[in-house]
């Protein structure tokens, strides 16, 4: 299992559109992949749960990967929440 | 075999005490009322300045005659109800309903038929009647047995039906009234052809009895009574008592025809000095069996029920004794032996042609209006004096048929151990259902006890339950413990949601919720509920490996267009995300007014704090966006007003968001609104159903679901 913390920048936060280019992104990857944000957590695979964290420009959130091609997974997921969020 | 159809047969007798507990006092009130408000009656006894059309006393008398009436007119009607409800194993209210659709379009069918040929004048004489106001054949309550046992089959063959998935709407109970109508329909027509048939073979019957004396009124009592349940005896004894058929006498300078057109004449005559037997004899002998033999055999059936019974058949019992005493009204008591030992019934019909018999030898000269009870005895027989009715002999007949009655009675009850009213056993009935229960469930699948066992332990088990319905895809349940509600358990059933408002659970199951709901209430009747939790630490296995889903996940279910506006496709929005289906396929409205409603029941999951969009999990499962305009996420919440809150339970066309069309436009934002379902890999087929300009709550998006694995 990996993760990484991640503060959001982008002023809007995860909404619709980054939340479906996220979804898209993690299910490039076997591994499961959850964020959490304040002690609740969402799979990223799923993008109903992941809009409902509700995640918004300053929120710190956690990302976590597990699995057999996590280490990839995060590498990718890293580089994904640096240029869009 | 033969061990089956005794039980069905005692299954339809019991079936049939409903309604039959509504007849004595139908029978009295249309007894008395009818007796009463006879205009021959009235000028027999120079009533007709007390009794009076208008008057207030007629007026009473006509009212209970005509409530009387209402029930005996639709007494095929009440068995087409009732015979369904007492064989119906379960949804018995589903049973009901059907029978009465299924009589109805029986009889309608019929009536077209009728019609078609010609009206009723092309129909044989008293072979039709009206019913509900519908011309139709003349069937009695035998009508109304045939619509009940059919109903009751086709029910509880069909009750617990899975449809294919596009009409799964009209699966389970929904599907009886369905079926019940079309095969009904087709019976209408048979029975239009074949019934008829049946009525002229009865015809028939009546010149048998006129060419053979004596003997012909003892076959003419035993075809009278044995016809009864078949709603067949009108076509029999009408002709004898209203036609040449029963005998012509000129009185008084005028012929009469008919034998109590014969009886009334004259009675209505000073020159009488006796009535005429050749009349009377197709009526008299209904007085000694109705007023004293059918009240023994009550009274027989009061003292061969079990000692903690009597009390509870009793009062039937002394009710449909006392209806038959007075009034002649005999249906009460002679179906509550009927169907639960055809022989007795058998045995009666031979008696009552025994008593038409003697009274035709004895000379007895009584008449009646309609019915052999003591009103019409009094007033046709003791009033006019034995010299000319030989009344005398009915009292002595009947007291010999009193007790023929009750020891015939009595010993076959007891020799054969029929099961007349409180002779039941207690647990046949239940025994009868569990060992087909515990048949049914060797052949369904395992894990449908394990989605019912899952539901009562979550919902803190069969004691916890006060009631249990269902809507379009909730299960909707009244516990009396909210505390012991295990949402945890609900889930693992297969629900997609638990709603708690205080001791109302609603448990969201989708379309498929009538299933579940039967298949629960099947397992409550079995020894296995009480405890739930053995069967669920039995199968945790494969309860954790999520192989119980059998509950939902299957059918389809429609949304409906949550804004006015126009429908476009997804792939015309201007926008990547949505109109290459990154989020998921579904389609979009262009709004013409600012405000979003809910597409279908189901949860608000969540309302983005900009208030521009709102994610609603469906009842059915489905994930569903809606998303106001194109990037409006940018106006942090101006324009927009959120109705709802995260979590709140919504139906379909409730109130979600409003927003201010003009002021988004301004700010220059489109307001092309997707409707996503984040979850299409879940669905087979996502069909939009409209294009064009749509109003809010009509038909858009139908969601049906993959094929279960």
């Amino acid at each position: 299992m990996k993760t990484f913390t991640y503060t959001i920048r982008d002023e809007v936060g995860i909404h619709a559109r980054p939340a479906g280019m996220l979804v898209n992104k993690a299910k490039e990857f076997e591994c499961a992949v959850t964020v959490h944000k304040d002690g609740r957590s969402a799979d990223a695979k799923k993008l109903f749960s992941l809009m409902g964290l509700g995640v918004k420009c300053g929120d710190s959130i956690q990302v976590e990967a597990d699995g057999t091609d996590e280490d990839a997974a995060i590498a990718a997921l890293s580089e994904f929440f640096e240029a869009n969020l | 075999m033969k061990s089956k159809i005794f039980g069905v047969l005692q299954r339809v007798g019991r079936s049939f005490m409903l309604p039959i507990a509504l007849l004595p006092v139908a029978g009295l009130l249309l007894g008395i009322g009818s007796s009463f408000t006879n205009p021959t009656t009235l000028e027999t006894y120079n009533l007709t300045g007390i009794i009076y059309e208008g008057g207030i006393f007629y007026t009473i008398l006509d009212i209970m005659s005509k409530a009387g009436s209402a029930v005996f007119d639709n007494l095929a009607l009440l068995f087409a109800m009732g015979v369904a409800i007492g064989m119906a194993k379960k949804e018995k209210e589903v049973a009901a309903l059907s029978g009465a659709i299924a009589y109805l379009i029986m009889n309608t069918t019929i009536s077209a038929l009728i019609n078609a040929r010609g009206g009723i004048e092309a129909m044989a004489e008293n072979s039709t009647t009206t019913t509900l106001g519908i011309t139709t054949l003349q069937m009695g309550v035998f009508g109304g047995i045939i619509v009940g046992l059919g109903v009751a089959a086709l029910h509880n063959r069909f009750y617990k039906i899975q449809l294919p998935q596009v009409l799964s709407f009209f699966g389970g109970t929904r599907f009886v009234p369905i079926i019940s109508s079309l095969v009904f329909l087709v019976v209408g027509i048979i029975m239009f052809f074949v019934w008829p048939i049946v009525q002229g073979w009865i015809a028939s019957l009546g010149n048998l009895v006129l060419r053979s004396g004596y003997a012909g009124t003892w076959i003419y009592g035993i075809i009278e009574r044995a016809l009864i349940p078949f709603g067949l005896h009108h076509v029999f004894y009408m002709p004898f008592w209203q036609t040449e058929v029963g005998g012509a006498m000129i009185i008084d300078g005028t012929l009469v025809q008919g034998a109590q057109n014969i009886f009334f004449a004259e009675l209505a005559s000073k020159s009488t000095t006796q009535f005429s037997v050749s009349a009377t004899r197709f009526m008299s002998g209904k007085f000694p069996f109705m007023i004293f033999g059918l009240p023994a055999a009550a009274y027989a059936m009061y003292r061969t029920a079990r000692p903690e019974k009597r009390k509870l058949v009793g009062g039937l019992l002394l009710s449909a004794a006392l209806t038959a005493m007075l009034t002649g009204i005999t249906e009460p008591i002679e179906f509550t032996f009927l169907f639960v030992s055809p022989i007795l019934y058998v045995i009666h019909c031979i008696l009552a042609g025994l008593s038409y018999m003697l009274t035709h030898i004895f000379g007895v000269g009584v008449g009646m209006t309609f019915s052999g009870g003591l009103i019409d005895l009094t007033l046709f027989g003791i009033l006019q004096g034995n010299a000319k009715t030989n009344w005398v002999w009915i009292v002595i007949i009947g007291a010999v048929y009193a007790v023929i009655y009750y020891f015939l009675f009595s010993i076959m009850i007891r020799k054969l151990n029929l099961k007349t009213p409180g002779r039941e056993a207690d647990d046949e009935e239940t025994k009868l259902y569990t060992r087909r229960d515990v048949e049914a469930r060797k052949a369904a699948k395992q894990t449908g006890d394990i989605t019912s066992a899952l539901i009562l332990h979550g919902l803190g088990g069969k004691s916890n339950i006060a009631d249990i319905d269902c809507c379009a895809t909730r299960l909707r349940v009244t516990v009396k413990n909210p505390a012991h509600v295990s949402e945890s358990h609900l889930k693992k059933s297969g629900a997609s949601g638990v709603i708690r408002k205080g001791e109302g659970i609603q448990v969201i199951y989708g379309p498929q919720v009538s299933v579940v709901k039967s298949n629960l209430e099947d397992f409550m009747e079995t020894p296995d509920s009480e405890h739930p939790e053995r069967i669920i630490s039995a199968n945790s296995d494969e309860i954790s490996m999520g192989k119980v889903k059998e509950a939902k996940n299957i059918g389809s279910m429609t949304l409906v267009s949550p804004m006015t506006g126009k429908v476009i496709p997804l792939e015309s929005v201007e926008d990547d995300v949505f109109s290459k289906k990154m989020l998921g396929d579904g389609i979009a409205v262009i709004p013409s007014e600012g405000k979003l409603y809910a597409p279908c029941n189901g949860i608000v999951e969540s309302v983005f704090d900009t208030k521009h969009a709102v994610n609603l999990k469906g009842d059915d499962g489905s994930e569903i966006l809606l998303h106001i305009g194109i990037d409006t996420v940018k106006l942090s919440g101006k324009y927009f007003t959120a109705h709802v809150q995260n979590g709140q339970s919504v139906e379909a066309g409730e109130l979600l968001l409003s927003f201010d069309i003009d002021g988004i436009k301004n700010e220059g934002y489109k307001l092309t609104s997707p409707i996503v379902i984040c979850n299409t890999e879940d669905y087979g087929e996502i069909k939009t159903l409209t294009d064009g300009d749509i109003r809010k709550g009509c038909d858009l998006l139908r969601l049906t679901r993959k094929e279960n694995d």
